[in-house]
């Protein structure tokens, strides 16, 4: 391109000389060189009437200084286009209505609990969540083709939340018109309770199953619940039945869920079931990478692997990073690797924010050596109650969960036993009714040697 | 070249090809007439090499022939004659005008240095009647950008959906959209980018007969009007044309109805005030009423209420009063629709009992 506009130049600045300054202005100006082929060069100029002009009255003049130029006996032929030299930055600008940067936040806002920046885009991807990633990304392109339904799990803080709202802001975007639900399995729960008691279960069933994409985070908490279980078996398979995508996510695989319906099990693996393992070095490094660009601060990747080293999951490393970041700003703002091995040695006591539910309620049992599946069933002998009210304390103290998440993991009770529960341990340890020693129950470190 | 005519004949046709006459006159055969005598008929032309109009009165020919004039001159002249019998007589390089009282001469250059305005006409498009069209197109052009800087918004798409012919102009603030202009078979390839200026030019053209011809040429990306004894010919804008069905909203939170009239009044007395602060207005809308109001810290304040059915949400948005004023002087229908979402999304206008029209209007954020 930079050869023709060169040439054409040359060929213009001879035509000057020959020809009138309000010619030139007008016919000349805007006139570019498109091709030159063999001995034949192509000039786009902007209007039929600019062409017919060139062409009769001054084909000679720009002939002679264009043979002389290419050194050839050449032809000229003229094509009307306009070339704009003016080229916006990216994509061509056409004004605030069409503004797809402000649209896209205002439309992302439109879905409820789907946070905007969970995108395919800021994912770090590594061996350990690469195909759970490739699915993700195939089914947001392909809603209802691709892999229905598309089964994700895996621990704790590996980013299944993530690739799942990824998907519901994936499809939004392409689509605003596509009805999306992003809910949790606690949510669901509630619905169908709601439902079941003001005996209006019609406003269920419209609200579920009008969707082209329903998407249910942490599914595993439907366990023991009959007649949820119902409703999101017929759900299900009205959504499956009219084209809609569905995206679950669990802690396990559907195989080993405990207490839900075979046939809800079956359909449940009937699409693509991916796992996400928990992040490897490399992964932790460049999440830890991702966040701090997120946050503002600059962190060097040697920073980053001494913290990878330390948090096993997306949660415990953004809880580091938090903690260097304040550190850094109370001291003169740089992150220094000194500073992180201060920071990550006082911070070793504190992992247990990212310590899964199931994991502590182990630990209560291996404490007050009870079984878990009798904590969680419906006994109410005394020896179980105490270690059961203690376990209710401690997952909403260590792990803040919501009562009613507490009462599903605790086999299904309902959300005012819970907090009866927290209650009770909360005074008794006031009074000093209960040893202390309960408080260290989530530090003890208990090996799989507590059956499920 | 000598004629004999009623000037009364050209009167009515000089204002429109004053249009096409270059105003910045770099070239001086640009600020000529082209006159040409053939066959009965005198044809004058002009262009500023952007478009091009060429019209045709039926005149006594003696002799025929071409040259070019002064299109100032001779039009200003001939504008003021009265009705009356002219004779036009070129001698040498002057052109001699003679009336009943008149003599006047002016200085010609050749007709070979005027521009062609088109070789060839192109493939017809459609054949219609311009009544049928007038309204449509004026409901439209006006929401086109002004600038050349993005090439496509300055124009008028001409897109077909099913079998019907759409026309959008968007200038990135507002757009109009009139579906169901005409019906069409295969006629239409692809989208067309039709200069705005073009389609304005169109609409100023005076002639008797009602029959609008269109012809596209692909080859020289050039489009062609042809409305009785006159000719408008200009080049389609290559560049993509944004995609205007995204924007449009499918939904409303509030739907009210207002007489046009009505709220154009309103609006022009609001800005009186608006005029100090870039033009904002606020439309406040309740139950049975809009609000309709401006304020200038510095000048004073107003507020005017009209009469309106309103249903959904109780809202308000503020907007520039130039796009609503542009909008609601170039309706020709008094029963109106407003519907928003929001204070940030765009408004939307409808025409009452028609969803063939829609013009949407980018609010203005304001604070506080």
């Amino acid at each position: 391109m930079q050869e023709y506009k060169d040439l054409w130049s040359g060929i213009l600045t001879e035509v000057e000389l020959d020809v009138s300054r309000a010619n030139f202005l007008t016919l000349f100006k805007r006139t570019r060189l498109v091709s030159l082929e063999g001995d034949v060069l192509t000039i786009a100029a902007p209007s039929t009437m600019i062409i017919d002009l060139l062409q009769r009255r001054f084909y000679d003049i720009i002939k002679k200084s264009a043979d002389k130029h290419t050194k050839k006996n050449t032809k000229l032929i003229f094509v009307p286009k306009t070339i704009v030299d003016i080229v916006v930055e990216g994509k061509e600008k056409h004004g605030p209505l069409f503004d797809d940067g402000e649209r896209t936040k205002v439309a992302v806002g439109h879905l409820p609990r789907v946070r905007a920046d969970f995108t395919f885009e800021n994912m770090a991807v590594s061996a350990t969540n690469q195909l759970a990633f490739v699915s993700a990304s195939t089914v947001a392109k392909k809603p209802g083709t691709a892999y229905n339904p598309l089964f994700i799990y895996g621990p704790v803080g590996v980013g299944k939340t993530h690739l799942m709202q990824a998907i519901a802001n994936e499809v939004y975007n392409s689509n605003p018109e596509n009805k999306i639900l992003y809910t949790t399995s606690e949510e669901f729960t509630n619905e169908v309770v709601e439902a079941i008691r003001t005996n209006n279960t019609s406003n269920m069933k419209k609200k579920f199953r009008n969707l082209g994409l329903l998407i249910i985070d942490d599914i595993q908490f439907i366990a023991g619940k009959e007649r949820v279980q119902e409703e999101l078996f017929h759900t299900f398979n009205t959504l499956v039945d009219s084209g809609a995508q569905i995206v679950l996510s669990s802690d396990r695989p559907p195989t080993e869920m405990k207490q839900v319906e075979k046939r809800l099990i079956s359909r449940f693996s009937g699409g693509l079931t991916v796992d996400i393992a928990s992040p490897d070095f490399e992964l932790r490094t460049a999440i830890l990478l991702i966040k701090a660009k997120k946050h503002g601060v600059s962190l060097s990747i040697e920073s980053a692997k001494l913290i990878a080293q330390k948090a096993q999951d997306a949660r415990g490393l953004e809880g580091y990073l938090l903690k260097i970041m304040t550190s850094a700003q109370s001291g003169d703002g740089e992150i220094t690797e000194e500073l992180i091995a201060s920071v990550l040695s006082l911070g070793k006591e504190e992992k247990l924010n990212s310590f899964h539910p199931d994991e502590l309620i182990k630990n209560v049992c291996y404490f007050y050596k009870v079984k878990p599946t009798q904590l969680r069933s419906a006994k109410r002998d005394a020896f179980l109650v105490r270690p059961r009210q203690v376990a209710m304390f401690l997952l909403k103290k260590e792990l803040g969960l919501t009562f009613v998440e507490i009462g599903n993991l605790l086999g299904g009770r309902d959300h005012t036993t819970i907090m009866h529960g927290v209650e009770k341990v909360d005074n008794m340890l006031k009074k000093s009714l209960i040893s202390e020693d309960i408080l260290g129950i989530p530090k003890l470190i208990v090996g799989n040697n507590v059956d499920y | 070249m000598k004629i004999t005519f009623l000037s009364d004949n050209l009167q009515k046709k000089l204002s429109f090809l004053n249009h096409a006459v270059s105003s910045h006159g770099q070239l001086p055969i640009l600020s000529n007439f082209l006159l040409e005598v053939k066959k009965g008929k005198l044809t004058i032309s002009a262009t500023d090499l952007e478009i091009g109009i060429s019209s045709s009165i039926p005149v006594n020919v003696d002799q025929e022939g071409s040259t070019t004039v002064p299109a100032k001159n001779f039009s200003d002249l001939l504008s003021n004659v009265g009705n009356q019998k002219v004779t036009l007589f070129l001698e040498g390089n002057t052109l001699k005008l003679t009336g009943e009282k008149i003599k006047a001469s002016f200085q010609t250059t050749p007709p070979e240095e005027f521009p062609n305005l088109y070789e060839e006409r192109g493939e017809g498009l459609i054949n219609i009647k311009k009544s049928l069209v007038k309204d449509f197109i004026t409901r439209v052009v006006f929401a086109a950008a002004q600038d050349s800087s993005r090439p496509a918004l300055s124009g008028v798409l001409l897109d077909k959906e099913k079998n019907e012919v759409l026309l959008v102009a968007t200038d990135g603030y507002r757009l109009s959209m009139q579906k169901n202009v005409f019906k069409t078979k295969e006629e239409l390839a692809k989208p067309l980018v039709i200069p705005s200026r073009l389609i304005r030019e169109l609409l100023s053209i005076n002639e008797e007969s009602d029959d609008l011809s269109v012809f596209v040429s692909e080859k020289s990306n050039q489009i062609l009007f042809s409305q009785g004894e006159t000719t408008l010919v200009g080049r389609l804008i290559e560049g993509e044309y944004p995609e205007y069905q995204k924007i449009i909203p499918s939904d409303f939170n509030t739907k009210t109805e207002v007489n046009r009239e009505d709220l154009l009044n309103a609006i022009r007395i609001c800005t009186v005030f608006a005029r100090e602060t870039s033009n904002v207005i606020k439309f406040t809308i309740e139950k049975d009423k809009m609000i309709i109001s401006a304020n200038s810290p510095s000048v004073g304040e107003d507020m005017v209420e009209i009469s309106a059915k309103t249903i959904g949400e109780e809202n308000e948005m503020a907007l520039n009063a130039k796009y609503a004023l542009d909008l609601l002087s170039s309706l020709d229908k008094e029963d109106l629709v407003f519907e928003m979402t929001g204070p940030l999304n765009p408004g939307v206008f409808k025409i009452k009992e028609d969803n063939s029209f829609l013009h949407l209007i980018m609010p203005i954020r304001v604070q506080g």
